[in-house]
């Protein structure tokens, strides 16, 4: 009987709770900025790649320019008769993955969420990206760089991510597929279930490729992992 | 039968899935990952270092000649999320590892699994 009673009072407390709960939000509106963050997927979180592979695309080459297929096959002989100890591979001397490469890494990267923008923190070689939310536009002038310029937008439960403004530099994958500085990364991120994310990256890149082509990802959350620290030229034994 | 044949489909292919072995760090194009081998050696030195662990062994050949071998781990990062520690290998211990082997020849290994003289294993690639 006594237990009846217990069972009882947990029952409405777990029914009147979130109501009462609502009414003090009721009572205290957020301020709007605060709104729209709540209303944008919630992403954040420790994700890393389900399933490594050497290859971005796995079962077919991307539609090539002539001079990007020249080159690589060229990186792909180097990389298959080469020394342990010294490789065509920029990232094995450091150099940043670019992107989308460094989310296909096999390292853990984080999500973080703000009021204007999507951090993403890579634990590989301990790189940043940010994808401004805020509804800027790409800058009219700047310098190519490894990781580009992302803006993005939510559409329902998708965060569109869209990044220019790269440097020629970095490979696509371990492999060595090439791009050119005018490549444009169109990303649609979502998640399918509280577990997974899904990224599409169409690659639209006229100098090295015919027409845009799509590669997609997929991400597992990690809930018990943190972030570490990774020191890429502490003691690199590729030259 | 159907059951039975699906199952043993399962099988083979969760068997195949799992004797691929995994890629790991930036590049593994040098090493010779469809063909791991073991080996039981004696340690040197170990470099606890980014952005790999290096363990250096000393292995007897069939002739029982010493040859020094370079096998080398994930990032320190990754290995302790697997559930290594620094400690756990010391100059003197006899550690025996699986790995792939570099292409050209030289005696420096991807290390896949080790096994402590104790029995205990660790993954090499810091995956699981």
């Amino acid at each position: 009987m006594r237990n009846h009673s217990i069972i009882s009072v947990v029952a409405v407390a777990a029914f009147t709770l979130p109501f009462v709960i609502f009414a003090q939000t009721a009572q205290h509106p957020a301020p709007a900025k605060t709104r729209a963050v709540s209303a944008a997927p919630d992403f954040s979180g420790v994700w890393f790649i389900d399933e490594y592979r050497r290859n971005i695309l796995p079962n077919e080459d991307p539609p090539f320019q002539p001079w990007a297929e020249a080159l690589f096959k060229k990186r792909i002989f180097e990389n298959t008769h080469r020394d342990p100890d010294s490789g065509p591979d920029p990232t094995e001397r450091c150099i940043p993955p670019g992107i989308p490469r460094t989310m296909f890494q096999p390292f853990p990267w984080e999500i973080v969420q703000a009021r204007d923008r999507v951090i993403m923190i890579f634990e590989y070689q301990s790189l940043i990206r940010q994808i401004f939310t805020d509804g800027r536009e790409h800058p009219k002038d700047f310098e190519p760089t490894y990781m580009g310029n992302s803006i993005g937008r939510f559409e329902g439960d998708t965060l569109v991510i869209d990044t220019i403004g790269f440097n020629d530099k970095t490979w696509l994958d371990p492999m060595g597929l090439p791009h050119s500085d005018a490549m444009h990364v169109i990303e649609r991120i979502r998640r399918v279930d509280h577990d997974t994310l899904v990224d599409d990256y169409t690659i639209d890149d006229p100098k090295a490729y015919t027409k845009p082509w799509i590669a997609q990802r997929i991400f597992k959350l990690k809930p018990d992992w943190q972030i570490q620290e990774y020191v890429c030229t502490e003691n690199n034994n590729v030259k | 039968m159907k059951s039975r044949l699906a199952i043993a489909f399962i099988l083979i292919v969760s068997g195949f899935a799992l004797s691929r072995p995994l890629f790991a760090h930036h590049s593994s194009a040098a090493y010779d990952m469809e063909h791991p081998v073991n080996m039981k050696g004696i340690v040197t030195n170990m470099e606890w270092s980014n952005p790999h662990v290096f363990i250096y062994l000393d292995v007897k050949d069939d002739n029982g000649n010493v040859e020094q071998w370079r096998v080398e781990g994930n990032s320190p990062n990754m290995l302790v999320r697997s559930g290594w520690k620094k400690e756990m290998i010391k100059t003197g211990d006899q550690l025996l590892v699986n790995g792939a082997p570099a292409k050209n020849g030289s005696k420096v290994m991807r290390l896949i699994t080790l096994t402590l003289a104790n029995g205990q294993k660790y993954d090499g690639q810091g995956f699981k």
